[in-house]
This record gives structure tokens, C-alpha cells and sequence, in this order.
């Protein structure tokens, strides 16, 4: 599903934030990145999504090379690509249904069927009731739900969370990791930025590690030990 | 299925964002409708003008005098050769000729009583159409007529009908000059106020973009509220040209009598008018919003 090639990403009069990173994840993998605050995780995932350019190497999505890509084709490599931020990026003046079906407006779905399918993802993360609500007026918890909602309302082939439990309590950190891994078991490749190393231990899943942009060890999942970038 | 979704979701995202932010849109469009009735009012000063020029030229005559020597059949040839071009002649002779230059002269024409019986020549005067009252024009027929043999000479007022051509041609001009920065200033000023509503959505641009949205459909909303705003201000315009043609035309046609203009008309077609207005707003309405949005994408 997406493979990385000496990839590299600098910004200017800083260190690189990711240094020669070779990656492979394999379709319907589930896929863990860790590492310290400022490790890379959040430009890893951004490259993917053609959020950012990389400084050098190549990086294949779905067999499409991003770095290549033109400006007027991302839009439709986005299409397959779920996103949970970190910061959530929920429209405050739409209702959480709104903000679900926002991913099906997009690609021209009848207003009918979108609202028919953003409600039943809805009531999949635990918000039926909550469909007419304001994202503002929710917790946080509910409202990172809203947004793993709407990142797999037109069930796309990869989903990156950036962080999709920060803040929250371990029972809704459960919560969260039971969607991403439902999902998964539906067949969507997830990968997860994470901290939260309990977490991770806990969930047998593979784990690459980051450390000042260089992928430092890839462990676990169902090959049990990858070769380290 | 798409087109038709993606029309509704575009009209519904066009009217939320008028919505949010009433003032700004309120303010492009009163710009787009000060614009349009400016322009309506200059395309009535336009057409009142072509009809001033029109009348104008109703007074050119031309005179062509005939060698009082020549036969009646030659000069009835060059009467026959102007009528056929659907000119309106009239034959003056001699005597008619010194009466009229007698009465014109009051007291002063005892000064002719030396003078023979038929001291002017013959000559015909000569309305000329419409299509022809222009300098080109006459001067090509005073040409022609200068070759026929019966013709001694040809007089148009030469210098009066040049001067009022070059006084129409300036004044095309002109209007051509204020059109073009009438409509620049109005997309500036249209184009600014929509990119202070674009940017108070940024973040919902971002997110659009974020999950998959094209440029294009970014874009149509946008340019969707635009054309709204441009046909709201036409309308207004149009309530404004009436209201000022029924209460301050009629006075101020009062007011510029002493010019003898030829009066304010009502157009003929007033519904093609409102249809000019309206396309006029419309077009200034999309292009204002098309280069704000396309400026915000591009930044």
C-alpha cells in the first residue's frame, strides 16, 4: 500500500524531520508509529497525503508515485486516503452530519444517500444522537469520533490518525482504538501516530519507531522483525 | 449522479456563506450596483447622444450649384442622379434664390438693386439619408458631383459636419475609457471585499481540500455567490434607472431645455435593457469572485 524510498524532508534552517526513511506497509496492515514529540510521525503521515512535498526520495501510495504527482491529481489520491488529525479540523458551523458527509459532497454523492450513509457510520462510532449537534457542543472524545467518522464514511483503502487519542481517558482511548481496529478488520490499512506507548504494547500490532527523523526500529505484527531504515 | 449533487451541494454552500456574512456581501453588492447604474445611466447618455448627433446632421444640406449655360436635360440629369440615391431635392432658381438672399438681407439689400436680374446661379438643395451623413460620405458625393458637367461647384458645410464627427468620435472615446475603468475599478473593489469572505472560510477550504475536494469545487461556490451578488445588484440598478427616469429625468430635461436637446427617450426596449444589466452583473459578479478565490488558491 505505500512504500518510502530514502525519503527525505527538511525544512529550511532546521534539522531534517525525517532522514532517509525507507518504509514498506503492506495492504490491510495495521501499523503503529511512535516515537518522541518531534521524532518525524505527523511529517511521515503528511507526506503521505501530499500535505507536504518530499525534500528527496520516492514514496509510492497505492502504486502512484506522490512525488510525481500533479497539483490537480491529489485531490483524488486524497479520495482513497482517510485522515483522523490531531487538531480534529471539524467545520464549527455544520452539524456533526455535515461534517461526516463532508467526504461524500466532495466526490458528488446525491445529498439522500450521503446523509443515509454519514448517519450509519454515525451510529457505528456511538453518535446517532448527536447528528444534529455542533461539534463545539462536544467533548472531545465525541468529537474525535466525529472525525474518525467522516475519515471513513467513503470507506478509503488507507486511514492515518495523527494522534487519535491524545487527551483522552483509557476507556475512550479504548473506544478509539476498537473503530481504528474495525475498520482495519474491514480491510483498510490504518496507520496510527501515537505516543502512547501502553497502548501500542498492548495491541500486538507492528510498531515503527521514529527518533529525530529516522526510523530507529520496526517490530511486531505478523513478521515479527523488519529490517530498521 | 454527481453533477446534479454537486450543484445542489454548491447552491446550499453559496447561500450558507451569504448567510455567515451578510455585511461583506452586502457591501459587493451595493459596489456591483452602483456600478451597473452608472453604467446604465451612461448607456442612456450614450443613446441620447446618438440621436443628438442624429439630429445634428439633419441639418447638413447640401447645395449644388449648376452653370446657368448648361441644358435642362443636363441639369435635370444631375436631380434624377441624386434621387435615385433617396435624396430629397429641391430645385432653386435664380429668382428664388435672389428672393430668399433679399429677405435675408433686410434693409441691407438695397445694396443688390445695381445688380442684374439673375445675378445667382441655379442650384439644387439636397437633404441627404441618414446613412449618409458622414464626412466620408459627403465628401465622396460632392466628388462625384464635381465630375458631372452641369455642376459648377458643391458646398456641405465641410468644416461643420468634420467638427461634429470629430466632437462624437471623442466623445466615444471617452465613454470607452470611463467603461473600461468603471468595470476595472468595480472588479478591484469586488474582488477585495469576496477575498475577506474566502478568507473568513479558509479553514473550510482547508478541510474541503483535505478529504478530497478539487480546486473546481472549491471554487464554485464562490463563484456561485458571486453571480448571486452581481444579479442582486443589477436588480438594484434597474429599481434605480426606473425610479431616476420617472421622477429626475423629466426635470433635469427641464432644467438643460435652453440646449434644445431632443428630449430624454424612453428606451424601446426596456426588457433588453434589464437583460444588458442583469448578464452586465452577472459576468462582473463571477469574474470579481473568480479572481479573489483564484488569488486565495494560488497564495
Amino acid at each position: 500500500m505505500i512504500q518510502m524510498f530514502h525519503v527525505t524532508k527538511a525544512f529550511p534552517g532546521d534539522p531534517p524531520a525525517l532522514a532517509d526513511v525507507n518504509l514498506t506497509v503492506e495492504k490491510g496492515e495495521f501499523v503503529f508509529l511512535t516515537g518522541p514529540s518531534g521524532a518525524g510521525k505527523t511529517t511521515l503521515l503528511r507526506l503521505v497525503f501530499c500535505a507536504e512535498p518530499a525534500t528527496r526520495g520516492q514514496i509510492l501510495v497505492g502504486g502512484r508515485n506522490v512525488a510525481r504527482i500533479r497539483q490537480g491529481s491529489i485531490p483524488f489520491l486524497r479520495r482513497n486516503i482517510g485522515v483522523v488529525f490531531q487538531d480534529f479540523k471539524l467545520l464549527p458551523h455544520r452539524t456533526v452530519l455535515d461534517n461526516v458527509a463532508l467526504s461524500l459532497d466532495v466526490l458528488g454523492v446525491p445529498r439522500d444517500e450521503s446523509r443515509h450513509r454519514a448517519n450509519r457510520m454515525l451510529k457505528l462510532v456511538g453518535l446517532s444522537h448527536k447528528t444534529e449537534s455542533l461539534p463545539l457542543k462536544l467533548s472531545g472524545g465525541e468529537q474525535q469520533r466525529v472525525v474518525i467518522a467522516r475519515a471513513l464514511v467513503n470507506e478509503p483503502a488507507l486511514l492515518l490518525a495523527d494522534e487519535p487519542t491524545g487527551n483522552l481517558d483509557p476507556g475512550l482511548t479504548q473506544e478509539i482504538m476498537s473503530l481504528l481496529s474495525d475498520a482495519n478488520v474491514r480491510g483498510t490499512t490504518v496507520i496510527v501516530a501515537t505516543h502512547d506507548l501502553v497502548m501500542v504494547e498492548r495491541s500486538g500490532k507492528r510498531v515503527v519507531r521514529l527518533e529525530k527523523g529516522r526510523i530507529v526500529s520496526d517490530a511486531g505484527g505478523p513478521t515479527m522483525v523488519r529490517r530498521v531504515g | 449522479m454527481g453533477a446534479v449533487a454537486k450543484a445542489q451541494t454548491f447552491w446550499r454552500s453559496a447561500m450558507e456563506g451569504i448567510r455567515h456574512q451578510p455585511f461583506v456581501h452586502a457591501v459587493s453588492t451595493i459596489t456591483l450596483a452602483i456600478a451597473l447604474f452608472t453604467l446604465g445611466l451612461a448607456r442612456t447618455a450614450a443613446h441620447e447622444l446618438d440621436r443628438l448627433v442624429g439630429s445634428l446632421g439633419g441639418e447638413v444640406r447640401v447645395t449644388v450649384y449648376l452653370d446657368p449655360r448648361a441644358t435642362p436635360e443636363a441639369r435635370a440629369a444631375v436631380a434624377a442622379t441624386l434621387r435615385s440615391g433617396s435624396m430629397v431635392v429641391d430645385e432653386v432658381t435664380p429668382r428664388a434664390a435672389l428672393d430668399r438672399l433679399v429677405r435675408e438681407l433686410g434693409p441691407a439689400a438695397e445694396s443688390l438693386r445695381g445688380l442684374s436680374d439673375d445675378p445667382l446661379p441655379p442650384s439644387l438643395e439636397v437633404r441627404v439619408p441618414e446613412r449618409m451623413r458622414s464626412p466620408e460620405s459627403l465628401r465622396a458625393l460632392a466628388v462625384e458631383l464635381r465630375a458631372m458637367p452641369a455642376v459648377t461647384g458643391v458646398d456641405y458645410g465641410e468644416q461643420a459636419v468634420e467638427r461634429l464627427s470629430a466632437i462624437a468620435r471623442a466623445v466615444r472615446w471617452a465613454g470607452w475609457v470611463a467603461f473600461v475603468v468603471l468595470v476595472g475599478a468595480t472588479l478591484i473593489i469586488v474582488s477585495a471585499t469576496l477575498q475577506l469572505a474566502i478568507y473568513a472560510r479558509r479553514e473550510e477550504v482547508e478541510i474541503q481540500k483535505l478529504v478530497g475536494a478539487t480546486d473546481r469545487f472549491v471554487q464554485a461556490p464562490f463563484l456561485l455567490e458571486g453571480a448571486l451578488q452581481g444579479l442582486a445588484g443589477a436588480a438594484v440598478a434597474i429599481a434605480g434607472l426606473i425610479a431616476f427616469r420617472q421622477t429626475l429625468a423629466p426635470q433635469l430635461g427641464e432644467l438643460l431645455s435652453f440646449l434644445r436637446l431632443p428630449g430624454v427617450t424612453a428606451d424601446p426596449r426596456p426588457w433588453m435593457e434589464a437583460l444588458e444589466l442583469a448578464v452586465a452583473g452577472a459576468a462582473l459578479g463571477l469574474s470579481g469572485s473568480y479572481l479573489a478565490v483564484h488569488r486565495f488558491l494560488r497564495a
